[in-house]
């Protein structure tokens, strides 16, 4: 590894965990002034239970506490059961008939509404177990942005330093080789990061637990080839480079974005329009954001789950080819 | 064994030639001088020998072999300029230096930076110009090499600190190390190396032991009867180098055999015979400036 | 072992010429004793800021005249017993070179031998009058 380049990691990383601490102070801080507003069953029910009419009635079933709070004036009944976890599971019935069968999660909480004969069924399940694709997704995020800091190490190498780099006494291979080493490695450890960090973030409200199945388990796989990709892409693309390295790295991103909106234009059936069509879709494949465009397919996760994994066999092979063309140009570079 | 032959070395940038045809040797445990003026080519020379610039023809060989990474292991190098990495310390600059080779001596690295009152703590770029170049130089001594190569070493110190350079330099050559360093200070080249090479303009327009170059080049003088007076085509002589004729005084550049032309001198009616040593600084100047200067003439010491 | 040399390296002459003489000079003048031991090339070469090899040079010349003996591993000394003779070879190749150096400038400037003979006795008794 290269101490240089692993120094350059480290004040990166050094940056990432001060601002993933900023968040984890800021979600204790939330965490601890909403402390009043959010659930426990106890507090629910001094709220709910205060209102006029409504009826407080406890019991415990299978061991755990449920709470039955019913108002029959408005004909609502909210029954709070209390699971093993330390979740609960909440459901609400009341007249209504304006909503329809449907299921939403928003990380751990499910909220799940049906409708029959004007009345409204309402079911909260708090901490689900949390698909890990979610954290994976936010980790890659991080990773991106930590991949397009590193993204130029050779370019910054080029600019007055290259007496010192290129006078090892190593082949210039197996130098360029421990620069992309540390900068790989000070990816993945961003990523593991980040994780930890929404971990502890929501332990703070519930313990977490993670669902690994399926596509979960691909999208790690996604989270790292896609910033690798995108780091050996802009490596690649500066490795010759003595100035101007970061204007590259900046205009690479809106370049990946303008280039996908040219690729995804209907230019119509016309020779020209199917020229321009294919000129700009082949652009578009440069760049490895372009391969991560998923449109809607919640509903679809059968087939997501292949498509994940030649996406993510894909960027592997991009991240590959990137490398050995940055490693190739660094090699001919000259003080 | 540290020889380095450099062998027809010619090295373009486009249309633009840098150095042309290249020819000197540097033997074992030498210690080198290069001098040229601005541009000539010396930093170029200096990147070809290192690798860090690829020649375009010619050759640069280690002991007669071509340069591989392992040989870099004998070789350190002070650029001109700064290469040092601003968001890094210098305590930082030596734990990337004893990483990257098998011999360097953090203590002598830390003896050195002391002597010079460089701050381990401080970032390269609080650093001033001098403070950078002396890092350098401490760093790359502290390699303890058997080639050690400096560009411009001294540039942007202080004179005590100038004169350090210059004893570290022989200091080097007395542990049986080859030096190769350039400077604009003819001066301290005249003290510390033995050989030689002017480079002017991309060629070799000079090279040798620097106390031959001395016993060889000298100027005779000498007054004519008349600003008129016939020389004879004593231009043409093969031991002068050039002939400076002002008014009645002529002076000719000897390139050796400096009696025989004062012989000649007096042959021709001359009076007023001298000849007067010329020193480094001398013997660059003419190596350098162009042949058909005629009235002004770089006074000997 | 302290020792005293100055060199020019800008006066033209060569540095170990410079050295050499100044070693002769030291040792007619008694500075250097007779058997005292002289710099290391090394020391001398760092005292000097001057180049190893030229002080090599220097000391090799000196010897191969007589005026100093090397031994293996025990350095370089001044040679000869305490003899007069040592000291009065070195002082007449001092003196040799310098009266040279001065009968060349005069001639250079158009005097005659008789004429430079003249400002020679008249500078010899000058300079011995108070030894009258």
């Amino acid at each position: 590894m290269n101490y240089v380049e692993w120094l350059r990691v480290r004040n990166a990383l050094r940056v990432t965990a001060i601002c993933l601490g900023i968040s984890i102070v800021v979600a204790l801080v939330v965490r601890i002034s909403i402390a009043a507003q959010f659930g426990s069953t106890h507090d629910i029910v001094n709220r709910l239970g205060a209102e006029k009419d409504t009826v407080t009635t406890h019991s415990v079933v299978d061991g755990f506490n449920r709470t039955t709070l019913t108002n029959a004036r408005e004909h609502t009944v909210v029954v709070i059961e209390d699971q093993a976890d330390g979740s609960k599971i909440i459901q609400i019935t009341e007249p209504g008939n304006s909503a329809h069968s449907n299921s939403v999660s928003m990380g751990p909480v499910r909220v799940s509404t049906s409708e029959s004969g004007g009345v409204e069924k309402t079911t909260i399940e708090t901490n689900r177990p949390v698909p890990f694709g979610i954290y994976a997704a936010i980790a890659a995020v991080i990773a991106l942005i930590i991949a397009t800091v590193l993204g130029a190490p050779f370019a910054k190498e080029n600019d007055g330093h290259l007496e010192i780099a290129f006078l090892k006494p190593v082949s210039r291979t197996n130098n360029a080789l421990g620069v992309v080493l540390a900068d790989c490695v000070g990816i993945l450890v961003a990523e593991v990061m980040t994780v930890l960090a929404f971990a502890i973030m929501q332990a703070f409200f519930e313990v977490p637990h993670f669902d690994f199945s399926g596509i979960n388990s691909t999208a790690i796989l996604l989270a790292i080839a896609l910033p690798f990709s995108w780091y050996t892409f802009l490596n690649a693309s500066t490795a010759s480079l003595k100035r101007g390295a970061g204007a590259v790295v900046g205009l690479a991103w809106p370049a990946a974005f303008v280039s996908i909106a040219l690729a995804g234009l209907n230019l119509g059936t016309s020779i020209a329009g199917q020229t321009f069509h294919t000129i700009f879709w082949s652009i578009s494949r440069i760049f490895p954001l372009t391969y991560v465009q998923f449109e809607g397919h919640d509903n679809d996760l059968s087939s997501l789950g292949p498509k994940l994994m030649t996406t993510a066999a894909i960027l592997t092979g991009l991240f590959l080819v990137y490398g050995a063309l940055a490693v190739v140009q660094w090699r001919r570079v000259e003080a | 064994m540290s020889t380095i032959s450099i062998k027809n070395l010619r090295k373009t940038y486009g249309p633009y030639v840098a150095v042309d045809d290249l020819t000197f040797e540097i033997p074992d445990a030498c210690v080198f001088g290069l001098l040229g003026p601005n541009g000539a080519g010396k930093t170029t020379t200096f990147k070809c020998m290192l690798g860090l610039a690829r020649a375009t023809s010619g050759s640069v060989l280690y002991d007669g072999a071509p340069l591989v990474p392992e040989t870099l292991e004998r070789i350190a190098y002070v650029p001109e300029r700064s290469v040092l990495y601003e968001w890094m310390t210098v305590g930082e600059h030596i734990e990337m230096q004893r990483r990257a080779y098998r011999k360097f001596s953090v203590a002598r690295a830390r003896e050195l930076l002391a002597q010079f009152g460089i701050d381990l703590r401080k970032k390269a770029r609080a650093l001033s110009k001098g403070m950078r170049t002396a890092t350098m130089v401490a760093l790359a001594i502290a390699r303890e090499s058997d080639i050690l190569i400096l560009d411009e070493p001294t540039s942007g110190l202080d004179p005590i600190n100038q004169r350090h350079v210059l004893n570290l330099i022989i200091n080097e050559s007395a542990r049986g190390a080859t030096v190769i360093f350039s400077s604009h200070q003819i001066g301290q080249v005249e003290r510390a190396a033995e050989r030689i090479a002017v480079i002017d303009r991309g060629r070799l327009a000079l090279e040798g032991n620097v106390d031959d170059l001395k016993a060889d080049r000298k100027i005779v003088e000498g007054i004519l009867p008349s600003e008129t007076f016939a020389l004879n085509g004593l231009a043409g002589d093969p031991h002068i180098l050039r002939l400076d004729r002002n008014g009645r005084i002529v002076r000719a550049v000897t390139s050796s055999d400096a009696g025989e032309v004062l012989a000649k001198f007096e042959a021709l009616g001359a009076s007023g015979l001298r000849i007067v040593d010329l020193n480094l600084e001398d013997i660059f100047l003419y190596a350098v400036s162009p042949a058909d200067a005629t009235a002004d003439v770089v006074e000997g010491h | 072992m302290p020792v005293v040399l100055t060199v020019d390296p800008r006066s033209g002459v060569p540095i170990y010429l410079q050295v050499i003489e100044q070693v002769k000079r030291s040792v007619a003048l008694g500075v250097l004793a007779a058997g005292e031991q002289l710099p290391t090339v090394k020391q001398l070469a760092l005292d000097l800021t001057i180049n190893p090899n030229t002080v090599a040079k220097a000391y090799r010349e000196l010897e191969r005249d007589g005026v100093i003996e090397t031994a293996a591993g025990r350095g370089s000394f001044v040679r000869g017993n305490g003899s007069i003779e040592t000291t009065k070879t070195a002082a007449t190749d001092v003196a040799r070179d310098a009266i040279d150096a001065a009968v060349r400038e005069a001639k250079s400037i158009g005097l005659l031998a008789d004429d430079i003979r003249t400002l020679a006795s008249a500078a010899i008794d000058r300079w011995f009058r108070e030894d009258a």
